[in-house]
């Protein structure tokens, strides 16, 4: 069998039983609950310290009505966010490096997103296709492009956190590689690629959060936009 | 029967210490069935294990102390856990997490092998484990090594440098709650020792509401006083007043009198005087005159 650097990324089965379900399951195991207690361990305190804080900043520029989203948008941040840490150890599977996961969150929150705005507010939602100040000749072009850009926004969604992930993944497994196989012939060399390999993991690590902070907030941008 | 009946009864007492319904409740129970006739002695001979369910039944609410309710409701609180009894009282959390050496390996290992192998035993266990799965090729140095490796090193870096930061701003955050709700609890208290204080003043400021009495009391005395000379004076000269009266009235009378008096004289006096006694007077006048004219010209 030979294997390829992209091997990481196949979805993994053991003995024709997938595995992407545990592989989905595994961050909520190890996320603390909370508990009814008044004062907690620090783990949950952190916990809670860092969801009440994030939500608070999300839903700052939505309005009242967008509220609504403020419990899927922290899940989907917490759920991401730790798959994405968690895919950067070894020998692990990311699932977010699979183009049907990210498609999978992308496309209906955003699609949720455009119906709230055509049925709420259908004006306002057809006027986001044509910006403030532009020349009267540039109109239908500018509407055409407009409702291209709006209908590729969930395809760039999916694209952007699978490629960044991907793309590092593969990044770390190549120069992991190459600093294997230098050890060997060239150690001087070798010891400049693990330097460049600890950069590499630590981008990886901001990486890893800024893309999934990064996909939530483009959705609560979307929702602000239609709600 | 009956004494069947309070045997029964004492049993029962025995059980459950204080409800006089429950028995009250049997003793119904029981008169009930007395009165169905002579169906009731043969209940008692022949089933007696209704009455003992019925003594089970109620020993065990007894015991539960929740009260006569029916036995359904007894069992099914008992097998579902519903209610506050099963979760309180709620027992303390640990004050700290367990101990690890060397961040990951608890410390029960160690203790765990310290009686066989002695201080040194884990460390001997780690690294027979790894060199053997090293040699056995189970597991194989390969890329993913080194990828672990310098994640690893970065996990560690991070963990050392912002650890003790992070946990301090946990327990930061705990205290600030804590310090929160004391200073509540310290605001009210110190309230209440203001109330305190405050109620001991009023007290004290009571204690001289006497003195207020008093001085209110003689002040009260003093207009009364007062208005009473007031008055004293008032009808002392109303009553000089009617008595100059009754004097001016009689000087008034006496003058009157007298005028009336001098007038009748000098009328009867003038009334007397005739006209012959008239002419007389004038011609006595006349001569008088005469003879002061002819004086006065002889010293002139």
């Amino acid at each position: 069998m030979v294997t390829s650097f992209f091997d990481q990324f196949s979805s993994p089965l053991f003995m024709g039983i997938p595995l992407m379900a545990l592989a989905l399951l595994l961050p909520w195991i190890l996320l603390p609950t909370p508990s009814s207690r008044w004062l907690n361990n620090r783990l949950l305190t952190l916990q809670n310290w860092f969801l009440g804080m994030f939500t608070r900043q999300l839903l700052l520029p939505i309005n009242h009505p967008g509220h609504k989203w403020a419990l899927i948008l922290a899940s989907l941040m917490i759920f991401l966010l730790s798959l994405n840490l968690l895919g950067l150890l070894p020998y692990t599977f990311t699932p977010t490096t699979q183009l049907s996961i990210n498609l999978g969150f992308a496309v209906p929150l955003w699609l949720a997103t455009v119906l709230i705005g055509l049925r709420n507010q259908p004006n306002l939602s057809l006027a986001h296709l044509l910006p403030e100040g532009t020349p009267l000749l540039l109109i239908p072009i500018l509407i055409i492009i407009e409702t291209i850009s709006l209908m590729i926004r969930p395809l760039a969604l999916g694209v952007r956190l699978t490629a960044n992930l991907t793309a590092g993944h593969l990044l770390i497994q190549l120069i992991s590689t190459g600093l294997f196989v230098l050890l060997s012939l060239q150690p001087a060399v070798a010891i400049l690629t693990g330097a460049l390999l600890l950069m590499l993991s630590l981008l990886e690590v901001a990486v890893a959060i800024i893309q999934a902070y990064v996909f939530v907030l483009l959705l609560s941008l979307y929702l602000q936009e239609n709600v | 029967m009956s004494s069947m009946l309070r045997c029964i009864l004492r049993s029962i007492c025995l059980g459950c210490h204080d409800d006089w319904e429950r028995n009250k409740l049997l003793l119904i129970r029981a008169r009930r069935g007395r009165n169905k006739g002579a169906r009731c002695s043969k209940n008692l001979a022949l089933h007696p294990t209704n009455m003992l369910s019925r003594i089970i039944i109620v020993s065990a609410s007894a015991l539960k102390g929740s009260g006569p309710l029916g036995a359904g409701l007894v069992q099914a609180s008992r097998s579902l856990h519903t209610t506050s009894q099963s979760l309180a009282p709620v027992p303390p959390l640990p004050e700290k997490g367990g101990k690890v050496r060397h961040g990951i390996f608890p410390e029960e290992i160690f203790q765990l092998l310290y009686p066989k192998t002695g201080v040194t035993g884990p460390y001997m266990l780690g690294t027979g484990l790894l060199l053997y799965m090293l040699s056995k090729e189970i597991y194989i140095i390969n890329h993913e090594t080194f990828a672990a490796l310098s994640m690893g090193a970065i996990i560690f870096y991070g963990a050392k440098k912002f650890g003790p930061g992070v946990a301090a701003f946990a327990d930061k955050l705990n205290e600030d709650k804590v310090a929160k709700a004391q200073e509540v609890k310290d605001v009210a208290m110190a309230s209440l020792a203001q109330a305190v204080e405050d109620e001991k003043k009023e007290q004290w400021r009571a204690e001289g509401r006497s003195m207020i009495f008093d001085a209110k009391r003689n002040n009260v005395a003093m207009l009364l006083e007062t208005n009473y000379r007031e008055r004293l004076h008032m009808v002392t000269n109303e009553v000089k007043r009617r008595l100059d009266y009754q004097i001016a009235l009689q000087d008034l009378h006496r003058r009157m009198e007298q005028e009336h008096m001098v007038k009748w004289v000098e009328k009867s006096v003038v009334g007397s005087i005739t006209p012959q006694q008239e002419k007389e007077s004038i011609a006595k006048c006349i001569t008088d005159l005469k003879a002061l004219a002819k004086t006065s010209q002889a010293t002139a």
